[in-house]
């Protein structure tokens, strides 16, 4: 997309973006230029805020950061005028099914998870991400610029998520595929049944499913044992397993795996299994998990922290859950938190919420610079991203958001959003209707 | 209940055996003081703007005086609110909390004798969750698996009071209808009639058919007696048509569930057929396409904020329905049909300043007075003004903001929720809270 004005004020940046097309989501993104966001409210997430800021955005990414008098604009650059605004590296959703579903009550839109088994770590996001899905550009609008997709949690290995970003070509969009490992444990996963019918099988029970797993891991470690022997002796390659071959860099630590549990007494069983293995654990919900948070803090492991809207227990204080990232985080725990509605799976028609969600932790006692770095760094930190994504630093993919004020705050309006140093078009489906019924 | 009924002479047994044990009242009987007033608060109105700071002084559970000095009596009790902000009781219009899940009798497509009150669960979390997030008052519906679903209960959020003292004393009755996908799927999945929108809309006329039949027969009958005729036989009452016969009459506030533009025009000339009016429009996600038709029918919408896409009639759904709406005539109700929304509707508010710019005051009334007259009730709540119930909230941030609290919800007067208090931090319950109904936003047949 072209700005057509070169030095543009706060108004005109929304005005010339409904004028693009937003058939610009499918193609390859326009080349960036050389931008300079100056007169903002800098919050870079990683050195603290800079009042009356200059961002440089160059080659996509950024190339300097800092107050007005120690950056230096480069001649030539677009200058956007931050006055009164806010600036903020892209928010990170954590966990979403962006591209895994349409409408949700469409089954043919939605390639949520695979129930057929229930160890199914050969399912690749990948494989399904429908970049162009509605869903984005909604999110985008209020700054989310980048997400983990993951399956949906009926399976107690259901597959390997993308890391993406919301803007661009499928190629551009999925910055890393098969990222992370998405493990469920608890009642859920328990093949009884369930909505979408079907008779009880193993696992039924919590013993069953823990049990699979582990004979799933010891099996994968016998392939891994056989097929490194066959190398050694130059021996012909047995057939190779791609449910085990999926399951290799994650028995071996190099990627994460998240684990989508609730109940505290699950998490301690399901810890001690990633603990057997030498899992790198995210662990993710915890909603339960009130009276083991120390146990918690010492796993020294990164929590997602979604749905915070889950409903407490019938006698818990009704802030038990809103606690939580608060809970977590004062006991050093590095935390991110999800978008997700409450009481029930994630949708990411919701995503937009993102921001909101962690306003809402700081309501219930989680410090700002926590909240804000648990929806943007931590999240980038977690998924391998933290050196590109994440924060206002010097060499990072320029993912930059101006807003007119709070990003925490609901009342607040985003302004505009740079992806890779592009200014993207700030139209979705929904804007384009909001428009077309206010002629 | 089949055990019941195999042996009748177990229901009086067990009455007699309850009358014995003597349950008590759940509530401390805590009596609120004859006059409060609260100082120092930034006070918003709902209807006359924003006092900052303000005064309001309660007398017997009324509101008695507001501005920005109050005649209060020396003896009144003072709450301090510095720093603080005074609001309305949030109001709910459209709620399932604390029915176990009771909100569709999914037998038959038109039920409007079931009554929403024989399921009220007095004891569920679901209240006390809604009464910490500053709710007071709930319009508690029937679902949206039948076409005519019965009718609601209004309720104030007494938590820890007995279920008749929860109830909204002489609030006008309420009947929920709907329409769309909800009925096709219940009853299409069944091969029943009705699985499309011609059959849903054939089934309401059908009925209501039935019901102007009925209303004859008794109207005769009325003026057959007032004529002195002491040998005329009253005509056989039927609990349905006797509930269809008042909808004729104008005596319930119909409720509608739907989505679709289109449907909002159907269900318009439905009433016009038959003669009666719609309250309110619940859902109505796309009512930014007919607002100008819709306002001049008087009716009003109870909406969400920003959910769509959970169905094809959800698909249209833009945060902006609100306030394009509104300017556009509509009274605009946000709700939540949802146990976990109840809990922050001030929140929902607040996106309404982002979403299409609503004024704070527009917002807040889409929480408060605006929801109070889709439930009838906006002579009695949902505004700080003289005369009026005190149902009111004190917050630790501006309410419209992501990091209000509810610190202090008053309902008549009496305090309910004190966040300050350990433990629950209710005034009123020491009983067990049941588990609520776990309704919330994936629930099929129920809510959206």
């Amino acid at each position: 997309m072209k700005l057509p004005v070169k030095v543009i004020s706060n108004v005109t940046v929304s005005v010339t973006c409904l004028l693009v097309p937003a058939v610009l989501l499918a193609a390859d993104t326009p080349a960036p230029k050389v931008i300079a966001i100056t007169g903002g409210k800098l919050l870079t997430v990683s050195h603290g805020t800079i009042e009356n800021g200059v961002l440089i955005l160059a080659d996509g990414k950024i190339a300097a950061v800092g107050t007005a008098g120690e950056v230096k604009i480069p001649t030539g650059a677009e200058i956007v005028d931050a006055k009164g605004l806010t600036v903020y590296p892209g928010l990170i959703d954590p966990e979403s099914n962006f591209g895994l579903t349409e409408v949700s009550a469409d089954t043919m839109s939605n390639d949520l998870a695979e129930r057929s088994d229930e160890i199914m770590p050969h399912m690749h996001v990948a494989d399904a991400f429908h970049s162009e899905t509605e869903l984005i550009p909604v999110a985008r609008l209020n700054g989310v610029t980048n997400a983990v997709v993951a399956p949906a949690s009926d399976d107690s290995v259901a597959g390997q998520d993308i890391f993406i970003q919301l803007y661009g070509s499928r190629q551009q969009m999925m910055l890393g595929t098969d990222v992370a490992l998405a493990m469920n444990y608890g009642a859920e996963q328990r093949r009884r049944g369930g909505p979408q019918g079907g008779k009880s099988a193993y696992p039924s029970t919590r013993m069953g499913l823990i049990t699979e797993l582990r004979q799933t891991f010891l099996d994968t470690q016998d392939y891994m044992a056989k097929r490194d022997a066959a190398a050694k002796k130059d021996d012909k390659a047995s057939k190779r397993d791609l449910k085990f071959e999926a399951l290799i860099p994650y028995l071996k630590g190099e990627r994460p795996v998240v684990i989508g549990v609730y109940e505290a007494y699950d998490i301690e069983t399901v810890m001690g299994l990633a603990k057997e293995f030498h899992l790198k654990v995210i662990l993710n919900h915890v909603t339960h998990s009130q009276e083991i948070l120390d146990e918690v803090a010492a796993y020294k492991v990164p929590v997602i922290i979604g749905s915070i809207y889950d409903a407490p227990r019938a006698n818990e204080r009704y802030d038990a859950v809103y606690t939580l990232p608060a809970e977590l985080a004062k006991r050093g725990v590095t935390i991110a938190i999800a978008s997700a509605d409450g009481g029930g799976p994630v949708s990411s028609h919701s995503a937009r919420n993102l921001p909101y969600a962690a306003g809402f932790a700081v309501a219930y006692g989680l410090p700002y610079d926590d909240a804000l770095k648990a929806i943007t760094l931590n999240v980038a930190e977690m998924f391998g991203f933290g050196d590109k994504l994440g924060s206002l630093d010097v060499g990072k993919m320029a993912n930059v958001v101006l807003a007119n004020g709070d990003p925490l705050d609901v009342r607040t309006d985003v302004k505009q959003v740079y992806i890779q140093g592009v200014a993207v078009p700030m139209v979705s489906r929904q804007t384009k209707l909001r428009d077309e019924y206010s002629k | 209940m089949g055990r019941l009924r195999r042996m009748p002479f177990v229901a009086p047994f067990l009455s007699m055996l309850l009358a014995l044990m003597s349950v008590p009242a759940l509530g401390h009987a805590q009596s609120a003081p004859a006059d409060i007033v609260f100082r120092g608060a930034t006070v918003m109105t709902a209807s006359n703007g924003t006092l900052s700071p303000g005064a309001v002084w309660v007398h017997a559970g009324k509101i008695a005086g507001v501005g920005t000095t109050v005649d209060a009596p020396a003896s009144a009790t003072v709450v301090d609110g510095t720093g603080l902000w005074l609001t309305p009781g949030i109001i709910d219009p459209h709620s399932h909390s604390a029915l176990d899940g009771d909100v569709n009798e999914a037998t038959s497509p038109v039920t409007p004798s079931m009554h929403m009150i024989d399921a009220f669960d007095n004891r569920s979390a679901d209240l006390y969750r809604a009464l910490a997030g500053g709710v007071t008052t709930e319009l508690l519906l029937h679902g949206s698996a039948n076409m005519i679903g019965g009718q609601a209960v209004v309720i104030k959020n007494k938590f820890g009071l007995d279920r008749d003292a929860m109830v909204f004393p002489n609030a006008p009755g309420s009947i929920k209808f709907a329409s769309g996908e909800n009925p096709k799927r219940v009853y299409g999945s069944r091969d029943q009639l009705p699985s499309t929108r011609m059959g849903n809309f054939e089934v309401m006329r059908m009925a209501f058919e039935d019901a102007r039949h009925y209303m004859a027969d008794w109207d005769a009958y009325d003026a057959k007696v007032k004529k002195g005729d002491k040998d005329v036989v009253a005509p056989k009452r039927d609990l349905k048509l006797e509930a269809l016969a008042d909808v004729l009459r104008g005596k319930l506030y119909v409720q509608i569930h739907c989505y679709r533009a289109d449907e909002f025009l159907t269900e318009e000339a439905i009433a016009k057929e038959y003669g009666y009016k719609i309250r309110a429009f619940h859902h109505a996600l796309e009512m930014y396409k007919v607002a100008p038709q819709i306002a001049a029918d008087g009716t009003a919408i109870a909406t969400f904020t920003d959910w769509w896409g959970f169905k094809d009639e959800a698909w249209d759904a833009i945060p902006w329905n609100a306030v394009m709406s509104m300017r556009q005539g509509v009274r605009v109700a946000l709700k939540s049909d949802s146990d976990d929304h109840i809990r922050r509707l001030n929140v929902e508010a607040g996106k309404m300043v982002h979403y299409g710019g609503a004024s704070e005051d527009e917002a807040i009334r889409m929480v408060t007075l605006n929801p109070a007259w889709i439930i009838g009730v906006d002579d009695r709540v949902g505004s700080i003004e003289v005369g009026k119930d005190a149902d009111l909230v004190l917050w630790n941030h501006d309410p419209l903001s992501t990091y209000a609290r509810a610190m202090k919800v008053y309902i008549d007067g009496d305090l309910f929720f004190d966040a300050s208090q350990p433990g629950w931090g209710t005034t009123h319950f020491n009983g067990v809270m049941h588990e609520g109904g776990g309704f919330g936003a994936d629930d099929e047949e129920d809510g959206q």
